[in-house]
């Protein structure tokens, strides 16, 4: 849409864009640019601006003028804030591990092998990815307190594991789909194992997807709410579910609530910022 | 070959099968939480949830609206999004960024963001909306104005996911056939529908099927924003497992119900693939 492509191509049909004055066609996309970036940054944009308001203000921030760091220092002062930062971090991290480590397996079983045991499990992941959460959380309570985990941090991270395996091992299957396996043929005639081949091979070969991979599940671990509401209590504390409870019977507290959330954007934002690239590359399904 | 999948399967039976098993199981009694007798009742409950004219009527329907709109809507503003990531501009790591924005905003903030800002008083919106010159509205209180809202934030959230693994199929094409049009003249429309959408739609398929399939069953967005409400208007079929199970405390029949959901998904989520998959081989 930017000019340089609306001239070349001399006599090709003219299209919508010609028809535009000079520059036209690159008002209209400075425009759509424009109103992508209000659309996709107003809400989060209202959320810091509200964080930054007095509890009095918030009622009117449209037209207050007074701005605070209060709220910051008010929520950081609580020490369950600090808690749920750094268990929501340990959970994040632990899960997206263990969730690779398990699901990268799973998903070259998938892509390499044939056979009944092979069919079966593909079978199982599919039906197992279409059932609705709310159908096995409540349950999921009683094997955790059966197990004697509940409320401890194996207690969430082993069911976080279980919800990425299916997903996982359903797009591992298609990173290693676009990997072709001669090379794999070739180093087991030159004597390595199944398993050598596997890890020396074929594995350096699907980095870049499992790097984005990483990037999203750590994202999805950190922002989970559901699990981490039912799943613990006082003892771990998660961040989704403190900030939450800023809503009480007195109503919400909206500008501390609104403080906790710009913190716990904060290294969601810097993983993005750093990690697209590897995301963009990695997730060619 | 087990060995592969071990760890997996192992964690897999634990955490997800086993207590889907304890929820079956579940739904085939009389398990309230309050009263944990647990007494065989067959069928009582699925006869009550297929013949509850509330999960016919409108639960049902608001469910694949939603999962049809929001899958939609999100597919195009996605495409057309990766499209425009796609092409090198002033800016465009910093425009990519704020896409990618809703990604790592927990849902749960964005609905209650979402929530604040349609408040009918002290809202955002109702103050542009009144500073315009209209009447005052409680969004909220009505089926149609909350189902848009809540429609408009799982669109908000789910067209980055859409955004970020279009662009890297776009990013994957081979360059020849679009030297190939450029040699030819062909418009941008049609290069666009004659040689972008055929060789996108591997990834477009899986995209597809995977977001229907989780659309089927959202839940923090209507739960935040809405509660179902008003009236039951906006009640999806989480939601309503949800409400039986958590709210009226009668966890066989909330079971039942996700298990109905369960299988709707399931034979809706197949279907899709089968025809899709067929499409797709058709066009080759």
């Amino acid at each position: 849409m930017t000019a340089a492509t609306t001239t070349h191509g001399g006599s090709r049909t003219p299209g919508f864009f010609d028809a535009l004055a000079p520059g036209g066609a690159r008002a209209l996309f400075f425009l759509s640019v424009t109103a992508v970036l209000f659309l996709f940054a107003f809400p989060v944009f209202w959320l810091v601006l509200t964080s930054l308001k007095p509890g009095w203000e918030v009622f009117y921030v449209h037209r207050s003028t007074e701005f605070t760091w209060g709220n910051y220092v008010d929520v950081l002062q609580e020490e369950i804030v600090l808690n749920a930062f750094i268990n929501s971090f340990v959970i994040a991290t632990a899960a997206t591990i263990l969730s690779l480590a398990v699901t990268v397996s799973s998903g070259y079983m998938l892509s390499r092998f044939r056979g009944p045991i092979a069919n079966t499990w593909f079978g199982t992941i599919y039906l197992f990815r279409c059932i609705p959460y709310i159908s096995w959380v409540l349950p999921l309570y009683f094997v955790t307190q059966w197990l004697g985990i509940f409320d401890s941090y194996l207690g969430l991270l082993l069911p976080h594991i279980a919800v990425h395996i299916c997903f996982f091992s359903w797009i591992m299957k298609g990173f290693f789909d676009g990997i072709d396996p001669s090379m794999e043929h070739a180093a087991l005639i030159d004597g390595c194992t199944r398993w050598g081949a596997f890890r020396r091979v074929a594995l350096p070969s699907a980095i870049p997807g499992i790097a984005a991979l990483a990037i999203l599940c750590w994202l999805w671990t950190w922002n989970e709410f559901l699990f981490a509401l039912i799943l613990t209590s006082h003892n771990t504390p998660m961040i989704t579910v403190v900030m939450a409870q800023f809503v009480h019977e007195l109503g919400t507290e909206w500008n501390l609530m609104s403080a906790t959330a710009v913190m716990t954007m904060g290294p969601a934002l810097i993983i993005t910022i750093f990690g697209q690239k590897y995301v963009i590359k990695g997730l060619r399904i | 070959m087990l060995l592969l999948v071990g760890p997996a399967a192992a964690v897999l039976v634990l955490f997800q099968i086993v207590p889907i098993l304890i929820g079956m199981n579940a739904s085939f009694r009389s398990w309230a939480l309050y009263d944990p007798t647990k007494t065989w009742v067959g069928l009582k409950h699925y006869i009550y949830v297929l013949s509850d004219p509330v999960f016919m009527t409108v639960v049902l329907p608001n469910t694949f609206l939603l999962m049809f709109l929001s899958v939609a809507i999100s597919l195009v503003f996605g495409l057309a999004l990766a499209h425009l990531l796609n092409r090198d501009f002033l800016g465009q790591r910093i425009v990519q960024t704020i896409v990618l924005l809703p990604l790592m905003v927990a849902p749960v903030i964005v609905s209650t963001m979402i929530r604040w800002m349609f408040n009918d008083q002290f809202g955002i919106v109702a103050v542009v909306w009144e500073g315009l010159g209209f009447e005052p509205m409680a969004w909220l209180a009505e089926r149609w104005p909350s189902f848009s809202i809540i429609l408009f934030t799982d669109v908000w959230i789910w067209t980055p996911w859409f955004t970020i693994i279009l662009l890297a199929g776009l990013k994957s094409l081979p360059r020849e056939p679009y030297e190939a049009a450029a040699i030819d003249a062909a418009g941008r429309w049609r290069v666009f529908t004659h040689i972008t959408l055929p060789m996108l739609r591997p990834v477009m398929l899986v995209c597809i099927v995977i977001r229907s399939i989780d659309a089927f069953r959202t839940f923090d967005q209507v739960w935040v924003i809405s509660a179902g409400g008003p009236a039951r208007g906006t009640e999806v079929f989480s939601v309503y497992a949800y409400i039986e199970a958590f709210q009226n405390l009668n966890f066989g029949r909330g079971s039942a119900a996700a298990v109905v959901g369960g299988v709707i998904i399931m034979v809706v989520g197949l279907l899709m693939y089968r025809v899709l998959n067929r499409l797709m081989e058709v066009s080759r």
